[in-house]
């Protein structure tokens, strides 16, 4: 147990820090407009990026609601990864340029490791909202849903594992960012925009070039996506994607959330001392 | 009191004062256009100066591109669509740019303490607001050329422009009255609080959804021709995709001449909003001593 630094304490001290970081995070992501209009952005955003990848879909003829399901689904379950991969990096920079309180966040016991967690799970718990409205967009246009409902249990799966994965990626990008003097805002969104393109969120990646398969294959993100496809349209996706067996699927997601656990916090950690070390606490960079 | 002016000495310093306080129209025109162009030239040669700004301005249209296209093979859409689709996204870098770089531009100022130099130098923001968007717009333009260079390169578009005059024109009239209509944002950016951030996210997703920008403004229904005749990039992509993808000409919701004719008044119409806009709140937060004052 390390008595000072980013990690540092017992368990309870990281439940406290997660606690108090995850009430803030909502204080700062949920009150700056009143409730009514907090609600519109939830809602107009996801619909209107969903009407875009739709109309898209419309082009040469009109709407096939029985094959959009795979759209809808991965375009919704995206609003969460960007979110939980971006928010770590975003809660950082805020406290450290915009707010300029990380440094007194440091000096509390408070650890910074879980506060940025708490930080990343309300961004990804508001994105979750936005992705039941899409998902409710989805069955309000007729998209067919699995018969007797959402498998239950395969979310239950599926839903932590992808989760955890992700914010332990939006871990590492937040240690990774607070080293760098430009754009550190900007490479978060860079990542999730090219996750994005690979993950098979909106189309199947046998439409990607042959090398560049291999590596959405490797991504947890795209089995995450995949995973909750099945559970809640009861279908597997066409392609590559659809080939995998469900337990296999669950397999593969829960290693690569174990090796980012292995790996993230201690590339967290190493970053935050780093930035520490050389001041980058401190930093504004005006951008 | 010793150094008191009084009587003729008084008076001659008044008269003196009067005298540099009041330009000609001239003087004033000329002052404009020295403001104008100071305030562009951090947007073209500052903007250059930093490859990771054009990296990133550059990386993010490009992958949206990328997705779109793709989405559009995996559904075996006629290929004229993925050179609309290149075209759509340089179109979008300047919204973008409209969006973030004029809309927001007072309001990150404001908060990072140099709207104040903006509000105490001999400057009306009306001149400044003119700057940005002159240089936001020719910086933007060499991004632009990128983003269609890299997508021809990427995907094998092929364009007919039969008429490059045409084209330019259409260009041209988009990007002016986008920016235009950021003069407007502009003002209202500097206003909000902490909201502002979340304004300018949904500037961008559901204008483009509006402005059919990947897809006809005709699909968009009732909507899409609302659109039409308030949102710039509704008839500039319209347009865009009737001049340079002529196989996609019979999309076109409205003949081109029609819509450059929409485009130079959304010009002239939100370029005078925009002025007396920024005039009004400059002057009331002025008064108020509310201008100044950071969003959080």
């Amino acid at each position: 147990m390390r008595p000072f630094g980013p990690l540092r304490g017992g368990a309870a001290d990281a439940a406290r820090s997660l606690v108090a970081s995850a009430r803030l995070a909502w204080a700062i992501e949920g009150n700056w407009a009143e409730p009514i209009y907090l609600a519109a952005f939830l809602i107009v955003r996801p619909l209107a990026f969903l009407g875009l990848f739709l109309a898209v879909l419309s082009i040469g003829g009109s709407l096939n609601v029985a094959t959009i399901g795979f759209v809808v689904i991965g375009q919704a379950v995206f609003q969460i990864v960007s979110a939980a991969l971006e928010g770590p990096t975003h809660a950082l920079l805020d406290d450290r340029e915009r707010y300029r309180t990380i440094r007194y966040i440091f000096a509390t016991p408070s650890s910074l490791f879980p506060v940025s967690i708490g930080r990343s799970l309300v961004k990804a718990s508001i994105a979750g909202f936005s992705a039941l409205i899409v998902i409710g967009a989805g069955i309000l246009l007729g998209v067919p849903m699995r018969a007797g409902g959402p498998d239950l249990l395969l979310v239950a799966a599926v839903l932590p594992l992808g989760l955890l994965s992700v914010v332990g990626l939006g871990i590492v990008l937040g240690g990774l960012c607070v080293q760098l003097r430009n754009d550190a805002w900007s490479y978060p969104e860079a990542v999730s925009s090219s996750v994005f393109l690979l993950c098979g969120a909106i189309f199947p990646l046998e439409v990607l070039p042959g090398p560049v398969q291999n590596i959405a294959a490797a991504l947890p993100i795209t089995w995450w996506i995949e995973g909750l496809r099945r559970a809640l349209l009861g279908t597997t996706s066409p392609g590559i994607l659809g080939t995998m067996p469900t337990n296999e699927l669950l397999l593969i997601l829960a290693v690569g959330t174990a090796v980012i656990w292995l790996i993230s916090p201690r590339l967290f950690v190493a970053g935050i001392d780093r930035a520490r070390e050389k001041g980058y606490l401190d930093r504004n960079t005006a951008s | 009191m010793g150094n008191s002016v009084v009587g003729a000495e008084a008076t001659a310093l008044i008269s003196r004062i009067h005298q540099e306080a009041t330009w000609s129209l001239g003087r004033r025109i000329r002052h404009a256009f020295a403001s104008v162009l100071a305030r562009a030239y951090p947007r073209v040669i500052g903007a250059a100066r930093e490859p990771s700004w054009l990296f990133f301005d550059l990386v993010f249209p490009i992958l949206g591109m990328c997705s779109i296209v793709f989405l559009l093979r995996s559904r075996g859409v006629d290929e004229a669509w993925i050179g609309s689709t290149i075209l759509a996204t340089a179109l979008l870098s300047f919204w973008i740019s409209v969006v973030w770089m004029m809309g927001a531009q007072f309001h990150w100022e404001r908060d990072s303490g140099n709207l104040l130099l903006y509000i105490t130098a001999p400057v009306g923001l009306g001149a400044i607001a003119l700057g940005m968007a002159i240089g936001g717009a020719l910086g933007v333009v060499i991004r632009a050329v990128i983003i269609t260079a890299a997508g021809v390169l990427l995907f094998g578009a092929k364009y007919q422009v039969a008429d490059p005059f045409l084209l330019a024109l259409v260009i041209l009239a988009g990007v002016a009255a986008m920016y235009s209509l950021g003069v407007c944002l502009s003002s209202i950016f500097l206003i909000s609080g902490r909201e502002a951030d979340h304004l300018g996210s949904l500037l961008n997703e559901p204008m483009q959804l509006l402005g059919g920008v990947y897809a006809p403004v005709r699909s968009m229904g009732t909507a899409g021709v609302v659109a039409l005749g308030i949102l710039p990039l509704a008839p500039a992509i319209d347009a865009l995709r009737q001049v340079a993808v002529p196989q996609l000409a019979a999309t076109g919701i409205l003949p081109v001449g029609v819509e450059l004719l929409i485009l130079l008044v959304m010009t002239i119409v939100f370029g005078v909003i925009g002025r007396v806009l920024l005039a009004h709140i400059e002057r009331v937060g002025r008064a108020g001593g509310k201008l100044l004052a950071r969003a959080d």
